[in-house]
């Protein structure tokens, strides 16, 4: 691999671990506040993509998109946490499990609604081009998605540390019942929580879908990939979900290239190494194992 | 096994045939209005003067997970054909039993049980994915059940092998698809022979049917005095193709072929010119479901001058393609893809055959023999079975996307005429 | 044994054999009825799912261990029993559920050496990605198991001369071997073993208060289900004469999983009932209705949120309302 070639595969490496951060961000936060894993967040991730889609289709705005997936999936979010999920509070695996459900239903009914043919959004306007990296074309539009994560990081970070609902957050990590037993609207917080996870996740599908194809089955392949960053990188905090999305991105990449015969398996194998070495994950703060 | 010795009672009209009956017409309802704008290929039966026993043809497709718009553009065609013969073959009423095969070889071998115990089909038809066809291929062998595949490609379900591994030639199965063989041997010969490309590097999904259309290539082009530069491997459904072609570009051979088709097409093309391989004097050739019609209508121009080989092309200028593409658009207002070709030509070998032996399928080596012997006009071209082994005797056509009046289709820009597969 | 057996009153227990021969003969007595061979061919793979849920309702049910990726150790047993007959050139069906067991056992002593030391959530998405990790070896090792083409030329399954390969004889191996791992499954669930692993899912910290070794009872239980799982899988392999990539797939961990809480976690029949239920919304019903996978996924809300005792806890409230 000569260096021109590896710099263009670390770019490709970072934009791909920017597009896991953006996914895997609304399954860490949730995680984080709640102690459930949301196992519909790729069924999420696969309706904002379809969302981007029909909004494509109709009015060639993809920005409009970019607004009304996370929105709408929001609102689905802000919906689905006091109907299902507060009826099982504290019991953590069963909320797990109640999303197992939710995503086979929201898959299905995506489906029957969009059909299922193989699907593709074309570029947005403006960043549909390439610009000249190193002698090469390089398209802007990966660029982007590397700019995007990272503000989205810095966002999500100025929300955690500098503001109300961040410090809430950051109490309700680490202790719920304290919180609720201070006056604050427990219920009020996670549902909100679960909503922000959630429109994240379609947030998520909307940046994805000009990149990756749309299609049935696609909502499993990416809940795949997020609960391996989040796993790496360390359960339930912002650092973590950063840690691992930028170590999976380019050890995809690279993986995909020089080991081409480990390619499904690299990041898996990645993960049991990292979960062998350090129990929490990069950057966790809970111990997965003792 | 014995599961199908019972022809006696296979007319009597029971409940549960009746109830299988209404199945299809709840199949096809259920595929909601995308997929089926005109729900009339159902198992309607018009009174006549005279009808012969009805035909039963049970179609194993996808109709859910990742292939389900094959299924769904295999049945369109399938309706729309035995709409044009007000729903009789050979003067038998048709019941058309559709089930979904969700892209699994367990659900796959029990619908293919139930074809044959509980619809009591007389024939059947379909499945898309090569290893289901490999899982039934011994249950319909043993069950004497004649079988049209209409799409899945795998070399071995027409040919002779060890020990039928992975699968092997059955007397009772038809093919009227393609063998990967014969969609990826012929443009590596034309390659080498014709078109004078001296090298080519491949690049195909690391899958079964992507690793045979590799070897086959290889082995057409290298006969041809061609040399194959290196090889990369994509595993099925990999999102991001940027990696794969960036490497790509970091090697020096202009002429790449590949086999990836669905999802996996689109993002290839899609990387492919991000990274601006055309202008880098790249060029993209592969086996035709690389730029299918699926795949075309979202990447539209940006296939611009890929050349691929398939034994069709929805430009393809022939009177019985014309009519076809015509009668398709009219009725479901939207272009027909080379998977409705597939089914069309199942459902016209099967009518062919059926009036050769005046619609009595009872004999099953004289339907077999009938089979064997249709030749007709297909929107393909000229279409006949090799009899040897059942897979189709066609012509391959070397097809260039080109932008016509803004739309981007696949352009006839040569012939390799007659290409059998070579299994015996 | 006896002590076990002293328990039970001679008139359910002949209920019990009166079921098993039912079970069994179920192709002889169907024989008649239209259809009746592929009522056969569903009812073989229910009893199979029900073997692999079965299997994971050791670990959900009985310990506390929510594992996600049961496929493996099924699909393990798949391959290890084709593979075994193939490469030793033998019908031997003892050999085959041997190899299948052996393979699947040590598989699930490598991962569970790992995974056990995670619990809840986390022991949930370990085991789903050390699933998908068997997952991708078995797609990429085409030389040995065929890839993406799946293996096909699964031998016979013969044992002491007696051919099972036809769909009926292939049905009574099925069913008897379904009801063996039952009555196993029912020892255990009934011994000191079984009461220490219901220990383990009630409070971990008191079991090792106790002086058990937790983490080397939790392994036990994980090699246990998973060499279960590999009988399941064998006979998967042996029902089709052909495994594909589909059974290490994530999706049979799913049906295996959802199979458990709709039929009832730790109840002996609630697998069994859950495999039955599943089967019949994804094979049977979507020959009528598309949503079927809908159906399923509200099925399983309703069952999670207002009946997490599944179908056989609800049976048992109800019987015993009604004796009240």
């Amino acid at each position: 691999m000569t260096p021109e070639t590896a710099v263009v595969q670390a770019l490709n490496g970072i934009s791909f671990g920017a597009l896991l951060f953006i996914l895997a961000a609304g399954l860490s936060l949730i995680f984080g506040m709640m102690d459930v894993v949301n196992l519909a967040h790729g069924a999420f991730y696969m309706l904002g993509a379809y969302i981007t889609l029909s909004v494509v289709q109709r009015t060639g705005q993809f920005w409009l998109a970019l607004v009304l997936a996370p929105v709408l999936i929001g609102a689905l979010g802000l919906l689905m946490e006091p109907l299902l999920l507060r009826r099982l509070r504290g019991r953590h695996l069963d909320q797990v499990l109640l999303t197992i459900g939710v995503s086979l239903v929201i898959a299905d009914l995506i489906g029957l609604t969009w059909g299922r043919e193989i699907r593709s959004v074309p570029f947005p306007a403006g960043l549909d081009h390439a610009i000249t990296i190193l002698g090469g074309d390089y398209p802007v539009y990966r660029l982007f998605v590397i700019a995007f994560g990272a503000a989205l990081a810095v966002v999500l970070a100025i929300v955690h540390r500098r503001t109300r609902v961040g410090a809430l957050i950051r109490a309700g990590v680490q202790d719920a019942p304290m919180l609720a037993a201070l006056g604050v609207d427990i219920d009020r917080l996670f549902a909100v929580t679960f909503a922000i996870g959630a429109a994240l996740a379609g947030l998520a599908g909307v940046i994805a879908a000009p990149v990756f194809g749309i299609y049935p089955g696609m909502d499993v392949d990416y809940l795949i990939y997020s609960l391996v960053v989040v796993v790496v990188g360390g359960l339930g905090t912002l650092s973590g979900a950063v840690a691992g999305s930028a170590l999976i991105g380019p050890a995809d990449t690279f993986g995909k290239v020089l080991v081409p015969q480990f390619a499904l398996a690299l990041i898996f194998a990645i993960m049991a190494l990292v979960l062998l070495l350090r129990p929490t994950g990069l950057l966790g703060r809970i111990r997965i194992a003792r | 096994m014995d599961e199908n010795n019972g022809a006696e009672r296979r007319y009597r009209l029971t409940r549960r045939q009746f109830l299988a009956a209404s199945s299809a017409a709840a199949a096809i309802a259920a595929c909601g209005p995308a997929a089926t704008p005109n729900p009339s290929g159902a198992a309607t039966v018009e009174p006549t003067a005279s009808p012969g026993p009805a035909l039963k043809i049970g179609q194993l497709l996808p109709f859910t997970k990742v292939y389900a718009e094959l299924g769904n553009s295999m049945k369109r065609a399938t309706d729309l054909y035995l709409k044009q013969k007000g729903n009789k073959l050979a003067n038998r009423p048709v019941t058309v039993v559709y089930e979904d095969e969700a892209n699994d070889p367990v659900v796959g071998a029990q619908k293919t049980q139930k074809f044959i115990d509980s619809d009591r089909v007389d024939l059947m038809m379909g499945i898309v994915a090569t290893p289901i066809a490999y899982a039934v291929r011994n249950a319909i062998d043993a069950a004497k059940l004649i079988f049209i595949e209409t799409n899945a490609g795998g070399n071995a379900l027409t040919r002779t092998t060890t020990n039928c591994t992975p699968s092997c030639k059955s007397k009772y199965i038809f093919r009227t698809s393609f063998s990967s063989y014969q969609i990826s041997y012929p443009i590596g010969e034309y390659f080498a022979t014709q078109k004078g490309v001296k090298e080519v590097f491949t690049f195909v999904a690391d899958y079964g049917f992507g690793n045979e259309s590799a070897a086959d290539f290889t082995s057409g082009f290298t006969k041809g005095g061609g040399k194959i530069t290196g090889g990369l491997k994509a595993p099925l459904g990999s999102a991001d193709f940027l990696p794969y072609v960036t490497q790509i570009k970091a090697q020096n051979t202009k002429d790449i072929y590949s086999f990836f088709s669905g999802t996996d097409a689109i993002n290839y093309i899609k990387a492919w010119t991000q990274l601006g391989m055309p202008a880098a004097g790249y060029k993209m050739n592969g086996a035709g479901f690389l730029t299918e019609q699926d795949v075309l209508k979202e990447v539209k121009e940006q296939a611009n001058g890929a050349t691929t080989s398939l034994f069709w092309a929805v430009t393809l200028d022939n009177a019985e393609n014309k009519a076809f593409v015509d009668a398709y658009q009219k009725e479901y207002s939207l272009l027909p893809d080379v998977f409705a070709v597939q089914a069309w030509d199942g459902m016209q070998a099967v009518d062919l055959a059926l009036q050769a032996v005046k619609g009595d399928t009872s004999n099953k080596d004289a339907f077999i023999a009938a089979l064997e012997s249709v030749k007709f006009k297909s929107p393909r071209g000229d279409f006949e079975f090799d009899k040897e082994t059942h897979n189709p005797i066609q012509d391959m056509y070397i097809r260039e996307v080109k932008v016509q009046s803004g739309q981007a289709v696949n352009t006839i820009v040569g012939k390799v005429a007659r290409v059998t597969d070579p299994g015996k | 044994m006896s002590g076990v057996f002293a328990r039970v009153r001679i008139l359910p227990l002949l209920a019990v054999f009166a079921a098993a021969a039912l079970l069994v003969t179920f192709p002889i007595w169907s024989a008649p009825w239209e259809g009746s061979r592929y009522a056969t061919s569903i009812l073989r793979d229910m009893l199979v799912l029900a073997i692999l849920a079965l299997s994971l309702d050791l670990l959900v049910g009985s310990a506390g261990m929510p594992s996600l990726g049961q496929s493996a150790y099924f699909g393990a047993g798949a391959y290890a029993a084709a593979i075994a007959g193939q490469r030793l050139g033998s019908d031997d069906l003892l050999l085959g559920l041997g190899a299948a067991i052996l393979v699947s056992s040590l598989l699930a002593l490598a991962i569970g050496a790992v995974a056990v030391r995670a619990a809840g959530i986390f022991f949930l998405m370990l085991t789903l990605a050390f699933a998908q990790m068997v997952f991708a070896v078995a797609f990429q090792a085409v030389d040995i198991t065929g890839g993406s083409n799946g293996f096909s030329g699964v031998r016979r399954p013969m044992l002491f001369g007696l051919d099972f390969n036809g769909p009926d004889a292939l049905f009574h191996l099925v069913a008897v071997i379904f009801l063996v791992v039952l009555l196993i499954v029912w020892r255990i669930r009934s011994s000191t073993y079984g009461r220490a692993l219901v220990g383990l899912r009630e409070n971990e910290r008191r079991m090792r208060a106790l002086g058990y070794d937790t983490t080397r009872l939790k392994l036990s239980a994980f090699v246990l289900a998973g060499a279960i799982a590999g009988v399941g899988g064998a006979l998967q392999a042996y029902s089709l004469r052909f495994v594909s990539t589909n059974d290490v797939g994530v999706a049979r961990s799913v049906e295996a999983f959802v199979s458990v809480l709709i039929g009832g976690a730790s109840s002996l029949l609630g697998p069994v009932v859950g495999a039955i239920v599943v089967l019949f919304i994804e094979r049977v019903m979507p020959s009528y209705i598309a949503f079927a996978e809908t159906v399923l996924g509200l099925v399983f809300i309703i069952f999670v949120l207002a009946a997490r005792q599944g179908i056989v806890g609800l049976a048992r409230v109800a019987y015993a309302r009604a004796r009240a």
